[in-house]
C-alpha cells in the first residue's frame, strides 16, 4: 500500500528506467525482487524530485476539500556509492534513507505550513511540522506511521513508502500485464489491515492498484493510479486515487510540474528552511 | 321502544344467523389478518402484521423537527447509539485493569463484526469507523523530545497493571474523551457502538450480551442508550400483550363467574370482547397500520368497555329472569330498558376515543379511531350476539338460575348498596361538599401536574435497562445525547459590499508584500484590483464571483516565470483567504462564544458533558504547546484554528472532525450529554441555551436548532398534551350534546356530565399530587375516563327518571334504584378495576400506569354515580323533574 500511495505521491518523482531490468523476464523474478523494484520505481526515481501536488478529498456526501502542496524529495547518497552520483550516473538501484519537504499553499489558512520527513527504512522516521499561524516549529513522533496525511484517505505510509521489509510477500498471479503480489504483515498487531494485494504493472514496475482487506477479510480501501506519463524518462504516476470503501470518501491526488534530478541541496531538509521556504527550488 | 323489540325479537328469532354470521365475519376479519403476515409473499395484496416499536414515529415522518433531525444526522454523519457501561466496583481501579481491558479490547473487535445484509442487499449494522473504544481511538499526547504524538490509546490489551492505568490517564487527559470514554473517576469506560438504524439495538445488544457471557472477570456490563430501550420497549411489549391481556382476560371471566354463577352465560361477555378485539385488530392490520405502542394497548381498551355493555345485560337478565323464568320475556323486557342507554353510552365513548383523531400525532390517532370502531363492534354484539347467545343455551341451564334478591337471598353488594340509597338523601349535602373540596384540591393537584416522560423509564427500576441507566450516569457526564446545531446565517450577496471589500483586502496584501520587502511581487494586485467590480456585477454570489477570478490567476500562471508567477501565485492565496471569510467556525471570536455557552450549560448543572469543535481545537492547542494546561485555549487567528484542525486531522480518525462542523465550516453541532432523559431535563436545558444566547449575543449572525432523539421526545410530547387537551376539550362537547340531546334536558345533559368531570378531576389532581409524571399513557387514558365515567351516569340517570315518573318521588325511587341498575354498576367497576389489576405486575411501567388509573378511573366513577348523582338529584329534584315534567315521554323511551 505505502507503494500505491507513495506512488501517487512521489512516485511520479521517481520513475527510473524499471524496464531496463524488466527484459530479463525469462527468468521470473523472485516475489522479494518484484516488491523491491516496485518500491524503487514508486519511491526513488532519480535522485531527487519536485511536484506540484493538489488533493482533491471528498466525502461520502460529495463534500470537496481541496489542498494544494509541493512536495520536494531528495534520497540519501548510498553510502560509499557518492562517486558514482559524482560521474553523473545516477544509481537507481538505491532503495534507503530519504527527505521529504512538503509545503501547503492552500487553502489560504494552511498556506506555508510545511512537513519534513527523514525517512529511515526499517525504523521509526524523524518528522517535523511547522505552523505558521501559531509561529510553532514541532516534532511529530512518528511511530505509527498509518494515520491519515493531513485528514485525506492516504495514509503517512502511503506517502513516504512502507518498508518493504514489514511485509511478507507472495507472489499469487502472474499475467501477462501484471504480477499480482499479496502482502502480509509481520507483526499483525501494528497495522489494521490483514493483506493487501498490488496490481505492479510488468513494464513499469509501477503499482497500478492495491486492494487492502482488514481482519474479517473484507476489501476496505483501495488504491488506484489513474493516470501515468513518462517524465524525465522515469515512468510517473501523475494521478491517483485511494478509496476508503468503508466511508465511502475517496482522495484523488494530481501531480504537475513533475521534475527529476533537480539537484536539491541536503541543507533545504533542515528545521531551518521549514519557515522560510527554499523559493528559488520550490517550483 | 320499537326498535329494541324488534332488535331483540330479531335475535332471538334469527339466532342462528346471528351466531353464524359473528363466527364467520371473526373468521374472516382474522384470516386476512393473519394469512399475509405468517405467508405474507403468498398474499402480496394483503397486510400483515407490521410493528412499529419507533416513540420517533409519534410525528409524523415530514414533520418538521423530524426532517431536520434526519438532515443533521446525515450532515454530521451522526448514528444512534448503543452504550456499553462497564464499570468494576470491586476493583480499587475499577475496570482498568488487566483482565477487564482485554474483556474490552476484545468486545470492541467483536461489535465492528455486527454487520450483516439487509432485506435490499444493502449491508447493515454497527458503523465500525465511528466506534468509539480504548482500542478504535487516538490519544494525542507529548512524545519525547517535545514532540507531539498521536496513537491509538489502547491499541493492545495492556500486559501490566501499570499500562492499564496508563490507558485511564491518558483518556482523562483528554477532553474529549473524559466524561465519554472514561468516567469522571476513572473507575469505568464505555463503548459507544454506532447503528446504520436504530432498530438494530436489539440485536446488536442481543450479541454483545452472548458475547460478554463468555468473559471471566469481575467487571460488569451494562448496555443501554435509547434506541436499545426504545427497542428493547417494542419486543417486551409484544411479550407483555400476550401474556397481561389475557391474564386480564381470565380474571374478568372468574369474576363475572363469581357473579353469575354459569360459565355459559359468562361466556357470552367473553366471547364478545375477544371477538370485538380480533375484529378490531384484525381491521387495523387489514389497513395497513403497523402495531404501534398506542395500538398495541388497543385490547387493554376495547375490553373493559366491551364487557361493560353485556354485564348491564346480564345483569339485568340475571335479576329479573326469576320473575318471569322465561328467556324470550326477559330479554325482551332487558333490552327495551337498555337499549337506549347502551346506544348512548356506546356513543359517548366512541365520541371520546375518537376524539383522539383531533390530535397531531398518528399513532394517537389510530389509535382513538380504532378503539371507537372497537367499542360500536362491541355495542352492535352485545345487542345481537347476547340475546341470541342466551337463547342458544339449553333450557336446563336456567333451572334454578338468578337468585331473588328477595330479603333472604340478599348478597352483601346488595345488601351495601341498598344502604347507600337512603344514605344519598340523609347524607345529601355532606355528600355534595365532600365532592367540592375534592374538586377543589384536584383543581389544585392538577396545577402541579408535572408533564414529563421519558422512554427509559417507561422500564420498571429494576429492569436491567433501568439499572444500566443509573449506574452509567452516575460515573459519566451522561447517556442521553442532545445535539444543538448552529448555523451561520447566510449573508446577503451585495456587490458593491463584495467589491470594495475585497479591493479593501487585495490593497493590504499588496501592502503587505512591500512592507516585507517585495515589492516587485504586487504587479498581479496592480492588474487583478481594477476588475473586481466588474466582476462581481457579472456574478450571482460570491464563490461565483471567486471562481471567475480565480480563473484569471490560473490563466496567469500557465507559463509565468520568476517574479510575475510568485505575484500571481500571492493573489492566488490572497483569493484563498478571502473564500475562508465565510468560515465562521475557524473564528476564534465564535469558538470562545462556543466554550462560554458549554460552560453556561455545564455551570446549569444539567449537562454532565458537552463536546464541540472548539474542545477539539483548544486540546490540540495544549498539545502543541508541551500539553501545558494554560495552552488549553482557542488561539487567537483563524489560520491558527485551521492549524490545528489540520493537525488533529493527521489521526486515525480525521473524519471525527465531521461529527461537529462540516468542511465548508458554517454549521456546527454541539454535542450534549445529559445524565436524564426526562423530557422536562431537556426542556430545561432548552431553557438554559435560549438564556445564554439571550444575554451573549454569537460574533456572527447565527440559527440554533436541536436535535437528538431526547429532543425529538419533548417535541412529541408538547403535541400531544396540547393535542390531549384540544381532543379532551371536544369530546367533553360532543358527550354533553348527546347527553342533553338524551335526556332532551340541558340540565340533565349537565347531570350527566357531573361524574366523568369528577373522576377526570380527581384522577389527574392525585396524580398531580403524589408527583407522577404527566406522560403518554396517562394523557390517553383521560378519553378512556371521559368514556366510561359518563357510561355509569347514564345508565343511573335514564333508569332514576324512568323510575322517579313512576313512583312519582325521588324517596321512594331510591330503594328501586340502589336495587338492580346500582348492582349492575357496582359490578361493572370490580369487574373491571379487578380485571386490570395483574398489569400492576407488568415490567413495563406504561402498563402499570394504566391498571392503577383504570381502577382509580373505575372507583371514582362508580362513587361518584352511586353517591353523588343521587344525592344531586334528591337536592335538586324540584328543578330536574320539573323540567322533565315539560316531556312528560322521557326521550329513553322513543329513541
Amino acid at each position: 500500500m505505502r507503494r500505491h500511495l507513495a506512488t501517487l505521491l512521489f512516485a511520479a518523482t521517481l520513475a527510473a528506467p524499471i524496464f531496463a531490468q524488466e527484459e530479463a523476464s525469462a527468468a521470473e523474478p523472485t516475489v522479494d525482487k518484484i516488491v523491491a523494484e516496485a518500491n524503487r520505481v514508486s519511491y526513488y526515481q532519480g535522485r531527487d524530485g519536485r511536484s506540484q501536488v493538489k488533493m482533491v478529498i471528498v466525502d461520502a456526501q460529495g463534500r470537496e476539500r481541496v489542498r494544494e502542496m509541493t512536495i520536494l524529495r531528495r534520497d540519501e547518497p548510498k553510502p560509499g556509492g557518492a562517486e558514482e552520483g559524482a560521474q553523473g550516473k545516477p544509481d537507481d538501484s538505491y532503495a534507503g534513507e530519504q527527505q521529504f519537504y512538503v509545503r501547503f499553499s492552500r487553502p489560504a489558512d494552511v498556506d506555508k505550513t510545511t512537513f519534513l520527513v527523514w525517512k529511515k527504512p526499517g525504523e521509526d522516521d524523524d518528522r517535523w511540522l511547522y505552523l505558521p499561524a501559531l509561529d510553532l516549529v514541532k516534532r511529530v513522533s512518528s511511530a505509527d506511521k498509518r494515520s491519515s496525511f493531513v485528514g485525506s484517505h492516504f495514509f503517512y505510509e502511503d506517502v513516504s513508502g512502507r518498508h518493504i521489509a514489514a511485509d511478507a510477500h507472495e507472489l499469487v498471479e502472474t499475467s501477462k500485464t501484471y504480477y499480482v503480489v499479496e502482502s502480509k504483515p509481520k507483526d499483525e498487531g501494528s497495522v489494521e489491515f490483514s493483506s493487501y494485494k498490488m496490481w505492479i504493472h510488468r513494464g513499469s514496475m509501477l503499482v497500478v492498484k492495491v486492494e487492502f482487506r482488514d481482519k474479517q477479510g473484507e476489501v476496505y480501501r483501495t488504491y488506484d493510479a489513474l493516470a501515468v506519463e513518462k517524465i524525465q524518462g522515469y515512468q510517473t504516476v501523475t494521478k491517483a486515487k485511494m478509496t476508503d470503501l468503508r466511508t465511502k470518501g475517496h482522495t484523488t491526488v494530481t501531480y504537475s510540474d513533475v521534475a527529476y534530478d533537480l539537484g536539491l541541496p541536503e541543507e533545504i531538509f533542515t528545521e531551518r528552511y521549514l519557515r522560510r521556504a527554499p523559493r528559488k527550488w520550490m517550483r | 321502544m320499537k326498535l329494541a323489540r324488534w332488535v331483540a325479537d330479531f335475535s332471538v328469532h334469527r339466532r342462528g344467523v346471528v351466531v353464524g354470521v359473528t363466527l364467520l365475519a371473526t373468521l374472516a376479519v382474522g384470516l386476512v389478518a393473519a394469512l399475509p403476515s405468517i405467508w405474507p409473499s403468498a398474499f402480496p395484496g394483503l397486510h400483515g402484521v407490521a410493528v412499529d416499536t419507533d416513540p420517533e414515529n409519534m410525528l409524523s415522518e415530514d414533520e418538521a423537527s423530524r426532517v431536520f433531525h434526519r438532515e443533521m444526522r446525515e450532515l454530521f454523519t451522526l448514528h444512534d447509539i448503543v452504550v456499553v457501561g462497564v464499570v468494576d466496583e470491586e476493583n480499587p481501579d475499577g475496570v482498568f485493569n488487566t483482565q477487564a481491558l482485554a474483556n474490552v479490547h476484545d468486545l470492541a473487535a467483536f461489535a465492528a463484526t455486527l454487520r450483516w445484509e439487509d432485506d435490499a442487499g444493502e449491508e447493515e449494522g454497527v458503523v465500525g469507523v465511528d466506534l468509539l473504544a480504548p482500542s478504535t481511538v487516538d490519544n494525542i499526547s507529548q512524545g519525547g523530545l517535545g514532540s507531539v504524538r498521536f496513537e491509538w490509546l489502547m491499541p493492545q490489551p495492556p500486559a501490566t497493571r501499570e499500562e492499564a492505568l496508563a490507558v485511564r490517564d491518558k483518556a482523562l487527559d483528554l477532553p474529549f474523551l473524559n466524561g465519554t470514554l472514561v468516567s469522571e473517576d476513572g473507575q469505568a469506560l464505555a463503548l459507544y457502538v454506532p447503528l446504520t438504524d436504530k432498530h438494530l439495538s436489539y440485536r446488536v445488544g442481543s450479541e454483545l450480551r452472548e458475547r460478554i457471557a463468555t468473559y471471566e472477570g469481575s467487571e460488569q456490563y451494562h448496555i443501554t442508550g435509547l434506541p436499545i430501550a426504545e427497542d428493547t420497549f417494542g419486543v417486551e411489549m409484544f411479550i407483555q400483550m400476550a401474556v397481561s391481556a389475557p391474564v386480564a382476560m381470565l380474571v374478568i371471566f372468574l369474576l363475572m363467574l363469581w357473579f353469575f354463577r354459569r360459565i355459559a352465560l359468562v361466556l357470552g361477555p367473553m366471547i364478545i370482547a375477544m371477538v370485538s378485539v380480533i375484529l378490531t385488530m384484525g381491521a387495523l392490520i387489514a389497513a395497513g397500520h403497523p402495531v404501534h405502542i398506542m395500538s398495541s394497548m388497543i385490547p387493554i381498551f376495547i375490553m373493559p368497555i366491551a364487557v361493560l355493555d353485556s354485564v348491564h345485560v346480564l345483569s339485568e337478565f340475571f335479576d329479573r329472569y326469576q320473575a318471569t323464568r322465561d328467556r324470550k320475556r326477559t330479554i325482551r323486557t332487558v333490552m327495551d330498558e337498555l337499549f337506549t342507554p347502551m346506544i348512548y353510552t356506546s356513543l359517548t365513548s366512541a365520541a371520546g376515543f375518537a376524539s383522539l383523531a383531533l390530535t397531531p400525532i398518528p399513532p394517537v390517532q389510530v389509535f382513538g379511531v380504532f378503539v371507537a370502531i372497537g367499542i360500536l363492534t362491541a355495542w352492535l354484539l352485545t345487542i345481537l350476539f347476547i340475546p341470541a347467545y342466551v337463547m342458544f343455551l339449553p333450557q336446563r341451564m336456567f333451572e334454578g338460575f338468578g337468585a331473588s334478591h328477595g330479603e333472604e337471598g340478599a348478597s352483601w353488594t346488595s345488601r351495601f348498596l341498598r344502604g347507600i340509597g337512603p344514605l344519598t338523601a340523609r347524607a345529601a349535602k355532606p355528600i355534595v361538599a365532600l365532592a367540592l373540596v375534592a374538586l377543589a384540591v384536584a383543581a389544585w393537584g392538577i396545577s402541579r401536574i408535572e408533564i414529563n416522560d421519558n422512554p427509559v423509564k417507561w422500564f420498571a427500576p429494576g429492569h436491567e435497562i433501568r439499572v444500566a441507566d443509573r449506574v452509567l450516569n452516575d460515573h459519566f457526564g451522561g447517556t442521553y445525547m442532545a445535539y444543538l446545531s448552529l448555523t451561520a446565517e447566510e449573508e446577503e450577496w451585495d456587490t458593491e459590499v463584495f467589491a470594495q471589500r475585497l479591493d479593501e483586502r487585495l490593497q493590504g496584501a499588496a501592502a503587505e508584500l512591500v512592507e516585507d520587502g517585495f515589492p516587485e511581487l504586487t504587479v498581479g494586485f496592480d492588474e487583478l484590483r481594477p476588475k473586481v467590480v466588474e466582476t462581481a456585477q457579472g456574478a450571482d454570489s460570491a464563490p461565483a464571483a471567486l471562481d471567475i477570478l480565480d480563473a484569471l490567476v490560473v490563466e496567469r500562471l500557465e507559463g509565468a516565470e520568476g517574479d510575475a508567477f510568485d505575484s500571481w501565485d500571492e493573489v492566488g492565496t490572497a483569493l484563498s483567504a478571502e473564500r475562508q471569510r465565510d468560515q465562521v467556525f475557524k473564528d476564534p471570536a465564535l469558538l470562545a462564544w462556543v466554550v462560554g455557552l458549554q460552560a453556561h450549560l455545564k455551570q446549569s448543572g444539567l449537562v454532565g458533558k458537552s463536546s464541540s469543535i472548539a474542545d477539539v481545537v483548544q486540546t490540540v492547542h495544549r498539545e502543541l504547546f508541551l500539553g501545558e494546561p494554560e495552552q488549553y485555549r482557542i488561539p487567537d487567528s483563524s489560520a491558527a484554528v485551521a492549524q490545528c484542525l489540520i493537525t488533529y486531522q493527521s489521526s486515525h480518525r480525521p473524519d471525527d472532525l465531521w461529527h461537529f462542523v462540516t468542511p465548508s465550516y458554517r454549521n456546527a453541532s454541539l454535542w450534549l450529554q445529559l445524565t436524564s432523559g426526562d423530557n422536562r431535563d431537556m426542556v430545561a436545558v432548552h431553557e438554559a441555551v435560549e438564556a445564554y444566547v439571550a444575554t451573549t449575543p454569537a460574533p456572527v449572525g447565527l440559527r440554533h436548532e436541536w436535535f437528538g432523539l431526547t429532543h425529538i421526545n419533548v417535541v412529541w410530547q408538547d403535541k400531544m398534551v396540547a393535542g390531549m387537551l384540544d381532543a379532551l376539550g371536544g369530546a367533553f362537547l360532543v358527550v354533553l350534546i348527546l347527553m342533553a340531546a338524551l335526556f332532551r334536558s340541558f340540565l340533565w345533559g349537565l347531570l350527566a356530565m357531573v361524574p366523568l368531570t369528577l373522576t377526570i378531576a380527581i384522577v389527574y389532581g392525585v396524580v398531580g399530587l403524589v408527583g407522577k409524571p404527566y406522560d403518554m399513557p396517562v394523557a390517553v387514558l383521560s378519553s378512556l375516563a371521559l368514556g366510561l365515567a359518563v357510561d355509569f351516569a347514564i345508565h343511573l340517570l335514564a333508569r332514576a327518571r324512568r323510575v322517579r315518573e313512576e313512583v312519582g318521588s325521588w324517596r321512594e325511587a331510591l330503594p328501586v334504584i340502589f336495587d338492580e341498575p346500582a348492582r349492575a354498576i357496582a359490578r361493572n367497576v370490580v369487574v373491571i378495576a379487578v380485571g386490570f389489576l395483574p398489569l400492576l405486575f407488568a415490567p413495563l411501567v406504561p402498563y402499570q400506569t394504566v391498571g392503577v388509573l383504570l381502577a382509580a378511573i373505575l372507583g371514582v366513577s362508580g362513587l361518584a354515580t352511586l353517591l353523588l348523582l343521587p344525592a344531586v338529584i334528591g337536592l335538586a329534584e324540584r328543578w330536574l323533574f320539573r323540567s322533565a315534567a315539560a316531556a312528560p315521554a322521557p326521550a329513553t323511551d322513543e329513541v
